[in-house]
């Protein structure tokens, strides 16, 4: 049996051919069966695109306002006035809580040497009605 | 190269496309035509596949990177068009795509046009014998005369993989004709 080898034979055409005129037509009809260009398409959020980023501007300032609040108290000093002021009207304190709060060394720190002459001493001790009471005291 | 830059643009411009895109047709038509032809093997199915993937180049040439060259693009498109015709064939008759083939084979004497002598229908005949991969690289070297080098773009498969691919294809068929 002879062997059959590829290269020593001549070149095997496929065998198949095309009905007649088939390309001369083809590319006629080809041209007719393409799509027509397709419309622009454009996204819902595309379309909206003002609308969604108002509102979400809107959102983020509303998620904002208790950050924005508390931070602008956080930044309120508290000043002398205020505080004692709040002392006064507010609370509970009284002046002889306020005195069992001090020490020896706060009086002594609070101590002034005032200079009083017998004449006035004299002179307050005459015109008050209760000396009496202050003498028991 | 430059050139077919060029080309791409006019392909996409739409003042020029339509012009421009019969002119890819006429440079095209013919070898594409071959390659679906060469794994259908039905003339009527050939055409259709034809125009879907003339369409699908059309469709798809905005998205064309211009990484491979056009010529191997289309070829890439023309190749999976015919294999998926094949599949989808194969999945609506419950059969697998060989036995169509086999059968087409059998009808190809038949086939008006088809005029191939003994030696050729031998040929058909121990090509649809070969696995898909192979059968390709030998219709692509063989009858479309394609370098390696092409069909390496196309495929994605190394030049060396496809020489190897081809050498056992040829044995297979010289061992097929000459025992048949």
């Amino acid at each position: 049996m002879k062997t059959f080898k590829l290269e020593n034979e001549p070149k095997i055409e496929s065998g198949f051919r095309t009905p007649n005129d088939y390309f001369e037509n083809f590319s006629v009809k080809m041209m007719e069966r393409l799509p027509a260009s397709e419309p622009k398409v454009i996204s819902i959020f595309q379309k909206r695109k003002t609308l969604f980023m108002m509102i979400a501007a809107i959102l983020v300032l509303a998620l904002m306002i208790p950050i924005i609040a508390n931070w602008s108290q956080n930044k309120q000093e508290l000043d002398s006035v205020a505080l004692e002021n709040y002392i006064t009207y507010q609370s509970n304190v009284n002046q002889y809580d306020l005195i069992n709060e001090l020490e020896t060394e706060d009086i002594s720190k609070i101590k002034i040497n005032v200079a009083i002459e017998d004449k006035a001493i004299e002179d307050v001790l005459a015109m008050n009605s209760n000396l009496e009471n202050l003498l028991l005291e | 190269m430059h050139e077919e830059k060029e080309f791409i643009q006019q392909l996409l411009d739409p003042r020029t496309q339509n012009e421009a895109f019969q002119s890819l047709i006429l440079e095209y038509q013919r070898p594409l035509y071959n390659h679906i032809r060469n794994i259908v093997l039905n003339h009527d199915d050939t055409d259709d596949i034809l125009q879907n993937t003339f369409i699908k180049i059309f469709q798809n040439l905005k998205n064309f990177k211009g990484e491979s060259k056009l010529f191997s693009w289309m070829y890439r498109i023309a190749t999976n068009e015919a294999l998926n015709f094949l599949k989808q064939k194969s999945k609506m008759s419950g059969v697998t795509s060989e036995i169509i083939q086999n059968k087409v084979l059998d009808n190809l004497e038949a086939d008006i046009f088809f005029d191939g002598d003994e030696i050729q229908l031998k040929l058909q005949k121990a090509i649809a014998l070969l696995p898909e991969k192979q059968q390709l690289v030998f219709k692509m070297k063989y009858f479309e005369e394609l370098k390696y080098e092409q069909i390496s773009e196309i495929l994605g498969t190394s030049v060396g993989g496809l020489k190897a691919s081809y050498h056992i294809a040829v044995k297979k068929i010289e061992a097929f004709v000459t025992t048949n």
